[in-house]
């Protein structure tokens, strides 16, 4: 069953318990952040906060719509308890394919429209997350929407964005972001303002996908309405040609300037550090907002994991670093990045591994820019969403010289939030990156080079182990 | 009544000069739903709130969010605009 909103989602929520809606006023300025934090960090409920201090009844903010894998199995419309490693293959099925948008002529998004001086980006409980954060983030768990004129490739990235006045939101979609390269390219070369627009509150496989790094000019919304397993409807904007979720909560509509900023930051980001400082960023100038009645704001409490960037966006962003290993040709069996590597670390394993492979998987994924900056490559043998499984073959099989792969990540490549890196090397984003073999050298003959595993499926003989399985019960073991 | 304002700054003593006008932005601390609003400023401002006691209060922050001990106090001289020229992510397109 596909979610076309947010609310025919939270109402599933609702149905097999896992959302909450607090009914106590909640003060916009860091309580809401903070219950919000806590509870995820417990794995708790996703939250509805029904009743907003200094807000009218009906505005609410909503939490941790996929910060625990049994919302996201059922954001996708699997039995909750679906295991991980499932949700990771069903996700992958659907990614075979796109299903282009469906454009409509207007949608619930459309309820309320406010234009001219009726525009003031303070009607909405955007929340202060974090205390010490520069501002009050209304796009936190969010789609920014732009789009290359040349091309017509329509971009959703999920950048954070702060209301920095009434009129005006100012935003830090990173400069090697895909709308960092729009802007660039297209309009501030020509010193023209870039349509964009800021949803809040869409469905949450929109969210989800907005929220990964897929790759230059594939379609967003094609990808979601892959996940949906039907078209997302998308209506046009009251002031730009863009399309947006129809049936989103609150969208709102603007032109990034190519000549003015505003001061943005700082913010607690997803590495779950608030890394990098205030800039002068991105400056958004409203044109148009509209709105559900009773608008939903959706939101975000990043910090330490797991929360819905570290446990939903990781999925999509492997499987896209798994197509990417594919069509490079290498020997990759499975990919994944659990929520405690914060999109840092990724695992992958491969049908056949050694230095060359651990080499071409550094080219291939560094190619563009380099988010990862650690990755293990492990035999097929090993599960790699068993993170013990991975630290066992880290530790006996990566050799601490020959197995270690290091490279230098060039200016303007490597991720600015990382917190390891210094500000100077966040500032010009360049970093490095690491590989940790964790494979036999291919050239190992099995017989006399391979050290085998003495585990009870690797070692005994198949008759054993099948005299011990026959007998478990009589040993009197359960 | 003495109103409160936040600013971050990424070094202290360059960004904080005291007893000389300084263009600063500022978030307008005032309960309510516009609390944090941003306003760009020329500003004067002192470390020592004590010496002017009629001034507004500034609480001061570092670049990644610190709050520093201190209460400064603020003398606002003029309203500069709401935003400041520049380009986007000029601070990363200097340092490439």
């Amino acid at each position: 069953m596909a979610f076309k909103d947010l609310r025919s989602f939270v109402a599933a929520l609702e149905r097999t318990g896992d959302v909450v809606h607090i009914t106590k006023e909640v003060d916009w300025d860091q309580e809401a952040g903070a219950i919000a934090r806590r509870v995820t960090e417990m794995g708790g409920p996703a939250l509805m906060f029904d009743c907003i201090k200094d807000y009218p009844p009906g505005y609410r903010i909503f939490a941790g719509s996929l910060a625990t894998h049994r919302r996201v199995a059922l954001a996708l419309g699997m039995a909750p308890d679906t295991p991980v490693k499932q949700i990771f293959a069903e996700y992958e099925k659907r990614n075979e394919i796109t299903i282009p948008p469906r454009v409509v002529p207007t949608g619930p998004c459309k309820e309320n429209i406010l234009r001219g001086d009726d525009i003031d980006l303070y009607r909405f409980p955007a929340p202060m997350v974090h205390t010490g954060d520069g501002g009050r983030y209304i796009g936190t768990w969010c789609i920014a929407v732009c789009k290359d004129p040349d091309t017509s490739w329509t971009n959703w990235g999920m950048y954070r964005f702060m209301i920095y006045n009434r009129r005006h939101l100012a935003g830090w979609p990173r400069l090697n972001s895909h709308m960092g390269m729009i802007l660039h390219s297209n309009y501030v070369k020509h010193n023209t303002r870039m349509p964009m627009a800021l949803v809040i509150g869409a469905d949450p496989l929109s969210s989800l996908i907005a929220s990964a790094s897929l790759r230059k000019e594939v379609s967003e919304p094609d990808v979601a309405g892959a996940m949906l397993q039907e078209p997302v409807e998308l209506v046009r904007c009251e002031t730009s040609d863009l399309l947006v979720p129809a049936h989103a909560e609150i969208v709102i509509e603007g032109e990034v300037l190519p000549d003015q900023v505003g001061q943005e930051g700082p913010f607690g980001e997803f590495p779950a550090y608030r890394t990098e400082g205030i800039r002068m960023g991105v400056a958004c100038r409203v044109t148009a907002i509209t709105h559900r009645t009773s608008p939903i704001l959706s939101m975000i409490s990043l910090g330490t994991p797991p929360d819905d960037c570290s446990v939903a966006t990781p999925i999509a962003s492997a499987i896209a670093v798994k197509k990417v290993l594919q069509r490079h040709g290498l020997p990759v069996i499975d990919v994944n990045s659990p929520p405690h590597a914060v999109l840092h670390t990724i695992v992958i394993s491969v049908s056949r591994g050694g230095s060359e492979v651990t080499e071409k998987i550094l080219d291939a994924i560094t190619l563009r820019r380099s988010d990862w900056n650690k990755v293990f490559v492990v035999d097929d043998d090993i599960d790699i969403f068993d993170m013990g499984q991975v630290l066992h073959a880290f530790s006996v099989k990566c050799h601490p010289v020959r197995g270690v792969h290091v490279r230098d990540i060039p200016p303007g490549k490597a991720h600015a939030l990382t917190p390891a890196y210094s500000p100077e090397e966040r500032r010009a984003m360049k970093g490095g990156i690491v590989a940790f073999d964790c494979t036999w050298p291919p050239e190992w003959p099995r017989e006399t080079h391979i050290p085998v595993r003495n585990s009870f499926n690797d070692i005994y003989a198949e008759e054993i182990k099948a005299k011990v399985l026959a007998n478990w019960k009589a040993y009197g073991l359960s | 009544m003495a109103k409160e304002y936040e600013v971050f700054v990424e070094d202290l003593a360059r960004d904080l000069p005291e007893g000389r006008e300084v263009e600063l932005t500022v978030k307008d601390l005032s309960p309510g739903p516009r609390k944090y609003e941003n306003r760009v400023v020329r500003a004067i401002v002192s470390r020592r709130a004590d010496q002017w006691p009629d001034a507004d209060r500034l609480r001061v922050r570092s670049w990644t969010g610190v709050l520093y001990p201190e209460t400064w106090a603020i003398r606002i001289v003029a309203e500069v605009g709401e935003l400041v020229p520049g380009t986007p992510h000029g601070e990363t397109l200097r340092v490439l």
